[in-house]
């Protein structure tokens, strides 16, 4: 358990530690540095509870055990796991398929490392039949794959242990507080202090802000392609991957920030709007969140 | 028996009525002062005060000892 | 061509669905296997009456996922004095304690206080928590208590079980407690007239004891996200000594109102052992709301009671939990009414009195047993965090009307006088 950084701050206290290879913070509004500490605790262990078990990249996590068991039944998943598999698969059909998190066997073509090297169409083509949740065997609570395919809960887990890591301290106190893992943040109620949190959204050109998000509780996250994408022959190939054709969604915005309800929400939001390329902005407007685009 | 019919009622009504939330909607009720005996302690340091000084107890739960005070 | 169909309503559900569900979870709930420990410590005072410290503390152990298992240790340290039962009178009056041995001195006017109570009650409980089935929850409890002159040992079992999606939740217990009481001095023979210290006193026995059963049954429902309320009705059988072996009744002269002298050498006036039944019957039926009002929780309850001894009982308590952020304050009320029992009364009249034995007259003149009203107004301060803690201050004011028939010197006394209380209690949460 790595330990979490307290310091006061001029509206009460703010706790960090890193998880899930991000930044990660609580903005809370109170002068209480025990409790602070406390909430800071409760956050920072539930963000690296649930990096631990869902990470495609541990032996010891969820993941590793359902793609390991693929024999009989399948592997049989305790209740959290089943819900989020739930969600995956509800929010596999509202966007028709396009949000699936059995793409994440394209990661063995796919290195968004900022350098040159971009799979063939061939290969990419020669992963198509791994990927697809309708694959899937999942019958409550046991989960069957096919051998080779992959799961990735990385589309929406950060979301997920934002929503969580703030349920989870607001059992504890009703003080206004903000949980922000890595841009994607939710706040549970305004702050009292001041009129609104003040989000600086990042821009893609340089450092300078591209604007500045004032909210009060609700959630924000950014998706984009400012961190990790491959360049070739001055095209950016962003990470965001197309599963039907195993292939980049071309003509996307650099980044979308998107306002919803609750992080996993916006977060799904702004990940399936950069998944419609060029038509981002018109997607976005039908849904009626508050949303900024940079491109 | 007026009153085991009151119970009876109530059950009835409570189950086919539309009283009641979804799992997902308790995250309030949850909460640990949400509970009806949220401070068990309490309880039972006022209900020992008020067995010694009045004739009546319990109601909520059993009492939870005799005691040679009333 | 894009056809953009708005996608949040199927959003919306999908997510209360995966944190919804998790939310249920998210409740402060103990780790398993292990301890979690509360301190508490009660200070009660009726100044110029009783005196009382408890303290307390309660160990909780977290078994396995819906298992749990709670002790008990409660201390209650008793001093001051109590109300004997006997009248006042506008001369000094001298009684003979309960032991039988030595005596104490009314001054004029004054209420009939027997400060013999220097006691101290330990009291251990335990209750074990587990679960029967997905939707069946047993409670299995047990309680000794011990004073040095009553010990009282129960034990309890209740059985819930949840119906439409956890929503109703019914409840059914019996609980079974025996008590022996062994008094100072030997049990008093029903109506046996005091006599001066160092004389023998009337006495019946050394001890005896009582058997209490109880019934349970109840319902809780939740109504919305915010709000449920429980209901629940109980009765309650007990058989066996329920009087109270130090409380007596004057006897007065039915012409002028005065108390009879029974030895005029000490200044002992006559006053007789109180008799109860020693069966009675009650009913109880209670009610309570709570709801969540943006954060800040309503507690609102209401309890009747009624039994065979003639005692109806309203008890309405009402709560707010003022939300604070990293505390909260609780402003609180109770009020509680009672009648009184049918064989209570203030006094006896000299020629109206059961002879020493007759144990099928009752009468008490415990003022806890007459009519009257008990008001408490109280404020609770707590913190939250990871060792919560909060203290409290709270006023009880029991105040009643004087007691039919009263007469003649009687007018001139004051039989049921206000008694008050004050309580500052404090918890802990290691």
């Amino acid at each position: 358990m790595q330990p979490i950084e307290l310091a006061a701050t001029q509206y009460g206290h703010r706790a960090t530690f890193s998880a899930m290879a991000n930044p990660c913070e609580l903005l809370v509004e109170t002068d209480d540095a025990a409790l602070a500490r406390h909430l800071g605790e409760i956050v920072a262990a539930e963000a690296w509870r649930i990096e631990q078990k869902f990470s495609r990249y541990r032996d010891d996590s969820v993941i590793a055990a359902i793609q390991h068991t693929t024999a009989g039944n399948g592997y049989e998943v305790d209740s959290e796991t089943a819900s989020l598999l739930n969600f995956a698969g509800s929010v596999f059909t509202i966007s028709n398929g396009l949000f699936d998190i059995t793409s994440g066997v394209l990661r063995k073509i796919w290195k968004f490392d900022r350098s040159t090297n971009i799979p063939t169409r061939k290969q990419a083509k020669a992963l198509l039949p791994l990927i697809g949740w309708d694959k899937v065997e999942w019958q409550e609570p046991f989960i069957r794959l096919r051998p080779g395919m992959e799961l990735d809960f990385g589309g929406f887990g950060k979301e997920y242990a934002v929503d969580r890591a703030l349920q989870l301290a607001e059992a504890v106190s009703g003080t206004p507080m903000l949980v922000n893992f890595g841009g994607d943040m939710r706040a549970n109620r305004a702050p009292t202090m001041r009129d609104s949190w003040d989000v600086g959204i990042e821009s893609v050109s340089n450092s300078l802000p591209a604007g500045v998000v004032h909210f009060r509780a609700e959630a924000l996250v950014s998706s984009g392609d400012s961190r990790n994408y491959l360049e070739k022959n001055g095209v950016r190939y962003p990470h965001i991957l197309n599963p039907h054709t195993a292939w980049p969604v071309m003509g996307a915005p650099h980044a979308v920030t998107v306002l919803g309800p609750t992080c996993i929400e916006a977060g799904f939001i702004a990940t399936l709007a950069l998944l419609k390329g060029r038509a981002a902005e018109s997607f976005l407007a039908s849904q009626g969140f508050q949303h900024h685009v940079q491109r | 028996m007026r009153l085991i019919l009151l119970i009876g009622l109530s059950l009835a009504l409570a189950s086919c009525s539309g009283l009641g939330v979804d799992p997902w909607e308790r995250g309030v009720l949850a909460k640990p002062e949400m509970a009806l005996d949220s401070e068990p302690l309490v309880s039972a340091l006022d209900d020992h005060i008020y067995f010694s000084k009045e004739a009546s107890s319990g109601g909520r739960s059993f009492a939870g000892g005799g005691c040679g005070c009333n | 061509m894009n056809k953009n169909i708005k996608i949040t309503t199927a959003l919306s559900a999908a997510a209360s669905a995966l944190l919804g569900v998790d939310a249920s979870l998210a409740q402060e709930t103990q780790a398993i296997g292990t301890w979690d420990f509360k301190m508490a410590a009660l200070y009660y005072t009726e100044p110029d009456r009783v005196d009382a410290i408890e303290p307390a503390i309660s160990a909780r152990r977290q078994i396995d996922t819906d298992e749990s298992l709670t002790l008990k240790l409660t201390l209650d340290s008793l001093t001051g004095a109590s109300a004997s039962g006997a009248v006042p009178s506008s001369d000094v009056q001298t009684y003979t304690r309960p032991s039988g041995s030595g005596s104490y001195t009314i001054g004029a006017n004054e209420t009939p206080l027997d400060d013999t109570f220097l006691d101290t009650r330990v009291a251990l409980n335990a209750n074990w928590e587990r679960p029967l089935g997905r939707l069946l929850t047993m409670n299995l409890g047990a309680n000794i208590s011990k004073e040095y002159d009553y010990t009282s040992l129960g034990v309890n079992a209740l059985l819930s079980r949840d119906f439409n999606k956890r929503n109703t939740t019914v409840t059914a217990g019996i609980s079974a407690a025996f008590d022996d009481i062994d008094p100072e001095g030997g049990v008093p023979v029903a109506f046996g007239v005091m006599r001066p210290a160092e004389e023998e006193q009337p006495r019946a026995g050394s001890s005896d004891d009582k058997t209490t059963a109880d019934f349970l049954m109840g319902v809780t429902q939740v109504i919305d996200a915010n709000s449920l309320f429980q209901l629940n009705y109980s009765f309650s059988q007990a058989d066996g000594y329920q009087t109270d072996p130090y409380k007596v009744l004057s006897v007065i002269d039915a012409s002028t109102g005065s108390l009879i002298i029974e030895d005029a050498a000490i200044g002992l006036p006559r006053v007789v052992a109180e008799n109860r039944p020693d069966e009675r019957t009650k009913h109880g039926l209670y009610g309570q709301y709570k709801r969540n009002i943006g954060g800040d929780v309503l507690d609102l309850s209401y309890r009747f009671m009624t039994d065979d001894w003639g005692i109806d009982s309203h008890t309405v308590d009402v709560k707010y939990r003022w939300d604070l952020g990293s505390g909260y304050l609780q402003p609180h009320i109770r009020y509680y009414q009672q009648s009184a029992a049918d064989f209570y009364r203030g006094f006896l009249l000299d020629g109206q009195t059961p002879v020493a034995g007759d144990i099928s007259s009752f009468a008490s003149a415990d003022y806890r047993l007459g009519d009257f009203t008990g008001v408490t107004t109280g404020l609770e301060y707590g913190r939250k965090g990871s060792q919560p803690w909060s203290i409290a201050i709270e006023y009880y004011l029991q105040s009643g009307d004087e007691p039919d028939g009263k007469f003649g010197a009687l007018n001139d006394q004051e039989l049921y006088p206000d008694v008050d209380a004050l309580m500052f209690r404090i918890i802990y949460d290691i």
